[in-house]
């Protein structure tokens, strides 16, 4: 950190003057509509609040009591867990998979790359209608699909029962979110010098043997990145499971996302529904940490 | 290597990678069938792979008898503005967090990384309060206000990013002949610069015309919906749901990203580049 004192030359001080000046206005707008916010969620967490008249009461640390000792909570946390790990490692074997495929010399290549990059950049509302009718348990393709190919007998209802609904959330999560991991991994491909594959290709490596000793330690360092971005955006996904499930059958799709607005807004209770947050928060901070210290805020 | 065994190899590897992107894409190719199938044939058991007859007039009635017009209305506003407002802000802020030394710099980039990866649900209880309590719930400014919370941080770090690219005798050069630090900005740093800002914005504009859970609890009126809430109204509020008037919605509501895919893809991955994942 660079303290600027006052027996530095004039025009230094100068710069510094100008370069707080052009930060004010991030600063103030950061301020009013991030840090605000998220001290008052913490502060609306020790209080009762009703939504619909926004009046509450001083609690204290009951609504935490209850964020502890109720069930709720740890279903959701359970849920969120089962639906990060599921949706990610997924999207990272598709990912790396495809980048791989798209990184050797096809025919049409950047409409392939187009067509694989579309998914991620697609509104999730449409990404959602879309599947939500290829679902569709009377007319939709997917289980005539399957019903053509001889994988399915009969039509599977994809969202409204258990495991299936969970299967379907994750699967839709692979398929729009996977492009980002394509994108980061053929990005690191292209970096890779041909000499090593050349060097292991003279001691006589194949190109499984070669993927194992050139590929995946060159991709290393890239994955752990993704790995740890895609983490904590999946754990806190909303729109995508919200649309698809509204977090049913019951709460077997309910991740803390969705926990915490439908307290707030179905069940109208905003200060339990702020200490819910609260508790997600905590628990994204550990991801967060990781995530700051491996890229040493680079 | 013998030249058919190559040939084989490269003829296999094809079909394996565009099978997989046949996959990959059909829900997009399902969309476009279904919008243009007539209602008759969207019903068919087995349904018909290829549309048998084309159709447009699920378009034709999504424009007119239908709000969606409206809904895309609120939505360009909506998105223009936020990306506008964030991308003159992002832009300042990041020639000072990179160009200037000040104290608290280190902090100041730290806390911007944070509240990228923050929770949305977590500022949506008190942004819902501050909309209230101000009087502007139900308002598209609202929506502008919050739609920040997302993209200033985001629009921050990858320019961020992209200024650190930009090599700095230049800028000493010109200050050197006499230009002063904001002469400079503009002469120097603004036209390398450009790129990354074309890149920004269009990444800023993606998430705003995409976002949903705000619109979706600071909007409940129909006439200042945007497209996301509006479209899944159509869909909660229908009787029988019409799945090709849907789609045809679907297949609008991407119409900027089409473009966008069309003519400037090179700027989105270089955004990627850039901010995602170097993180």
């Amino acid at each position: 950190m660079t303290v600027a004192t006052t027996n530095t030359p004039l025009l230094e001080r100068q710069y510094a003057r100008l370069g707080a000046l052009l930060i004010a206005p991030t600063i103030v707008v950061f301020s009013l509509v991030i840090v605000y916010p998220l001290l008052a969620a913490i502060y609306l967490s020790l209080f009762s609040i009703y939504t619909p008249t926004l009046e509450g009461d001083f609690v204290g640390f009951a609504n935490y009591w209850d964020l502890l000792s109720g069930r709720e909570f740890w279903n959701s946390l359970r849920v969120t867990l089962v639906w990060t790990v599921g949706t990610l490692s997924l999207q990272i074997v598709l990912g790396v998979g495809m980048a791989l495929l798209l990184h050797q010399n096809i025919w049409f290549r950047s409409l392939a790359r187009s067509l694989v990059l579309f998914p991620y950049f697609l509104s999730t509302v449409v990404a959602v209608l879309v599947w939500r009718w290829l679902f569709n348990d009377l007319y939709g393709a997917m289980n005539h699909g399957l019903m053509q190919l001889g994988i399915l007998d009969m039509p599977l209802d994809w969202l409204g029962s258990m495991p299936n609904a969970m299967i379907g959330v994750i699967l839709v999560g692979a398929w729009k979110y996977f492009p980002f991991v394509v994108i980061a991994v053929l990005a690191r491909l292209q970096t890779i010098p041909d000499h090593l594959y050349e060097a292991a290709r003279i001691d006589g490596a194949g190109p499984i043997a070669r993927f194992w000793d050139v590929t995946l330690p060159q991709l290393r360092s890239v994955l752990v990145v993704i790995i740890l971005l895609r983490a904590i955006w999946d754990f806190k996904e909303f729109d995508l499971i919200y649309l698809l499930t509204g977090g049913g059958p019951v709460t077997s799709t309910q991740t803390l996302s969705l926990l915490v607005y439908q307290e707030a807004f179905a069940l109208n209770q905003m200060g339990q529904a702020a200490a819910y947050s609260v508790g997600m928060m905590l628990v994204m901070l550990v991801f967060m940490l990781v995530y700051l210290r491996k890229t040493g805020g680079r | 290597m013998s030249l058919p065994s190559s040939m084989l190899r490269k003829i296999v590897l094809n079909f394996v990678t565009w099978s997989l992107v046949a996959v990959i894409a059909f829900p997009l190719f399902w969309m476009i069938v279904t919008s243009l199938k007539p209602q008759s044939e969207l019903f068919r058991i087995p349904p018909t792979w290829l549309p048998e007859t084309i159709t447009f007039e699920h378009y034709w009635r999504l424009l007119t008898e239908t709000p969606f017009l409206r809904y895309f209305r609120n939505s360009v506003v909506l998105a223009t503005t936020t990306t506008v407002f964030v991308v003159l802000l992002g832009t300042l802020g990041a020639y000072s967090l990179v160009r200037f030394k000040f104290r608290g710099r280190e902090t100041l980039a730290m806390l911007v990384l944070f509240t990228y990866l923050l929770p949305s649900v977590v500022l949506i209880i008190p942004l819902y309060l501050m909309m209230v309590e101000i009087g502007l719930s139900n308002t598209l400014l609202s929506l502008i206000l919050a739609h920040t919370t997302f993209a200033l941080p985001y629009a921050l770090w990858l320019l961020r990013s992209f200024m650190e690219g930009i090599p700095e005798d230049l800028e000493s050069a010109a200050l050197v002949d006499g230009a002063t630090r904001m002469g400079a900005f503009r002469d120097v740093i603004l036209p390398q610069l450009l790129p990354g800002i074309i890149s920004t914005a269009l990444f800023t504009f993606i998430l705003s015309w995409n976002e949903y859970l705000y619109a979706l609890v600071l909007v409940n009126s129909d006439s200042v919906a945007p497209l996301t809430t509006g479209v899944m109204s159509m869909l909660i509020s229908a009787f029988n749901i019409e799945w090709s008037l849907l789609m045809a919605a679907s297949v609008m509501m991407s119409l900027p990203l089409i473009v966008v895919f069309a003519f400037l893809q090179s700027y989105l991955t270089r955004g990627f580049g850039a901010g995602g994942v170097k993180g």
